[in-house]
């Protein structure tokens, strides 16, 4: 378990992922990969670029279409052909690594326009929902601006609490502060962290290690396709067993240190 | 000694003053200047024109415009969504629909709607301004197709994807977020678009038209004949064309300002 202490607000579900396969051509980026996520668990993916992790994070939702395997997620089959994917997507909240907001509408717009276009909410309990939810990332009084007038980091915390505010039982995160510049990253983390003490279920693509450890409750390391290791964060990061993984940590943990 | 290159500069800017300055006054000294005024000014001549060149020609060539434009627009939001269509025979059918009528001249288009479909169709009827409308609107279709395509390809992929994982259906993401933020792109080439039908409304003359069916050019050819103001009348006419194009450029720059903020 983490070391954060959680107090469950939010209706969570888990995921079921079992020899999912992705390849683009002949280049197979998932090799059969089997992992599961309990309800109100979070689990970091870390690993090295290239090794499959933000693939795996967007099959999930069918943002990739898997070559092959399952994906249950919250009492939704994602890798039936059958799925009302649109249905099990309003589910799944997710955020990116690029933001993704929606430039041509205001924050509070960004909040509700799939409230109000998808889930049929009125406008007025689409407004109340999206207001808690900018409330909760710190950005209430940030309704009516535009995207491009927020910093990097108040950015993301509008697109967490875009997701939030279709009450999502799960949540994928792709490096959601990979773009953001160095000062604003502690922000999103620190949104996050409450997120997660909030009994929310989250899949985390991410380098923060120190985040990865604190708040995780396990550690998936990923490279080459496969899972090489996972198990309680402070295990998979404070006591790597695998080679591979206690070669990565090395090199995130410690930058300068290079074998040559 | 050799020039530095700012003294060569100075040299061929004054060159180039001396003779534009020269071209201009032969032209004056050469020009016949009474007949000038007879012939492209006579203004006092062009009262039988008014107020019809307005109540009738203006009016007529910017309903031919408007009813081209909103079929033209129509039709090639659907080309261009059949050109990003997975389904391969849609690709091919747009294709081959925007190569035809982007190729072909638009007076043929009109003389085949005119002449080509009632020969055709003996018992079709259908107003004068509907064959104007199809004929003008499917050239129009065909570079507006490209040009809307262009724009919805221009939003970022991201968008999509951010609307689908909010559980939007794909037509919903391509209303609601991917087509408000391509009409931003995409609406100073329309505009261009609109601008080139508004001059290709005068091609209607090829049709044969009834006194209330003219338009602006076609008022001032029958203005040559009958008012002896030489080519005044299309001066005249010319101007009103200016009249329409360029209010349609500065709301189109002023829109561009105001909504500069959803460009990323």
């Amino acid at each position: 378990m983490s070391k954060i202490e959680k107090n469950p607000v939010f209706q969570a579900a888990g995921a079921t992922i079992s020899d999912l396969r992705k390849s683009y051509g002949n280049n197979e980026v998932l090799k059969g990969i089997s992992l599961e996520v309990k309800p109100g668990e979070v689990v970091c993916l870390i690993g090295p670029s290239g090794s499959g992790k933000s693939t795996l994070l967007r099959c999930v939702n069918l943002l990739e279409k898997p070559n092959g395997g399952t994906i249950h997620v919250g009492g939704f089959e994602a890798t039936d052909p059958e799925v009302d994917l649109d249905r099990m997507r309003q589910n799944v909240g997710m955020v990116f690594q690029q933001f993704n907001l929606f430039p041509h509408l205001t924050v509070l717009q960004n909040c509700t326009v799939a409230q109000l276009k998808v889930l049929k909410r009125s406008s007025s309990e689409a407004k109340k929902i999206a207001a808690e939810n900018l409330e909760r990332v710190g950005l209430g009084d940030f309704g009516a601006r535009y995207p491009d007038q927020l910093s990097g980091g108040q950015q993301q915390r509008v697109a967490i609490a875009r997701a939030l505010s279709m009450n999502p039982t799960l949540m994928l995160f792709d490096e959601p502060t990979s773009a953001l510049d160095p000062e604003t990253v502690g922000e999103v983390l620190a949104i996050m962290k409450t997120l997660a003490k909030a009994g929310m279920t989250m899949l985390v693509v991410t380098h923060e290690m120190a985040f990865a450890k604190e708040v995780a409750d396990r550690v998936v390391f990923m490279d080459g396709g496969v899972v090489v290791e996972e198990g309680p964060a402070a295990e998979v990061i404070g006591n790597p067993q695998q080679p591979r993984t206690q070669d990565f940590l090395r090199r995130v943990l410690d930058p300068t240190h290079v074998d040559i | 000694m050799a020039m530095t290159t700012s003294q060569r500069a100075r040299i061929s800017k004054i060159v180039q003053a001396i003779i534009f300055v020269a071209v201009i006054t032969t032209l004056v000294i050469v020009a016949d200047w009474p007949k000038i005024r007879t012939s492209f000014f006579a203004f006092e001549k062009l009262g039988p024109m008014f107020p019809d060149l307005l109540l009738v020609g203006l009016k007529n060539t910017i309903f031919y415009t408007v009813i081209s434009f909103a079929f033209g627009l129509s039709l090639g939001l659907v080309l261009a969504l059949m050109k990003m269509a997975s389904f391969a025979p849609y690709r091919w059918l747009a294709t081959g629909f925007i190569e035809f009528f982007r190729g072909v001249p638009a007076i043929l288009v009109l003389l085949a709607f005119g002449f080509g479909v009632p020969a055709a169709f003996p018992e079709a009827k259908w107003p004068f301004a509907v064959t104007v409308m199809l004929s003008l609107g499917l050239v129009a279709a065909a570079y507006i197709a490209e040009t809307l395509r262009a724009g919805l390809q221009a939003v970022p992929r991201g968008q999509t994807e951010a609307a689908r994982s909010l559980g939007m259906p794909a037509w919903r993401a391509m209303v609601t977020i991917v087509i408000p933020q391509a009409f931003k792109i995409v609406l100073p080439p329309l505009t261009n678009e609109m601008i080139l039908l508004t001059k290709d409304s005068s091609l209607a003359f090829i049709l044969g038209m009834t006194a209330a069916q003219y338009e602006m050019t076609k008022f001032g050819r029958e203005g040559i004949t009958s008012l002896g103001a030489g080519i005044t009348p299309l001066i005249v006419a010319g101007a009103l064309y200016l009249v329409i194009t360029i209010p349609l450029s500065l709301i189109t720059r002023r829109f561009e300002n105001s909504s500069a903020r959803t460009k990323r």
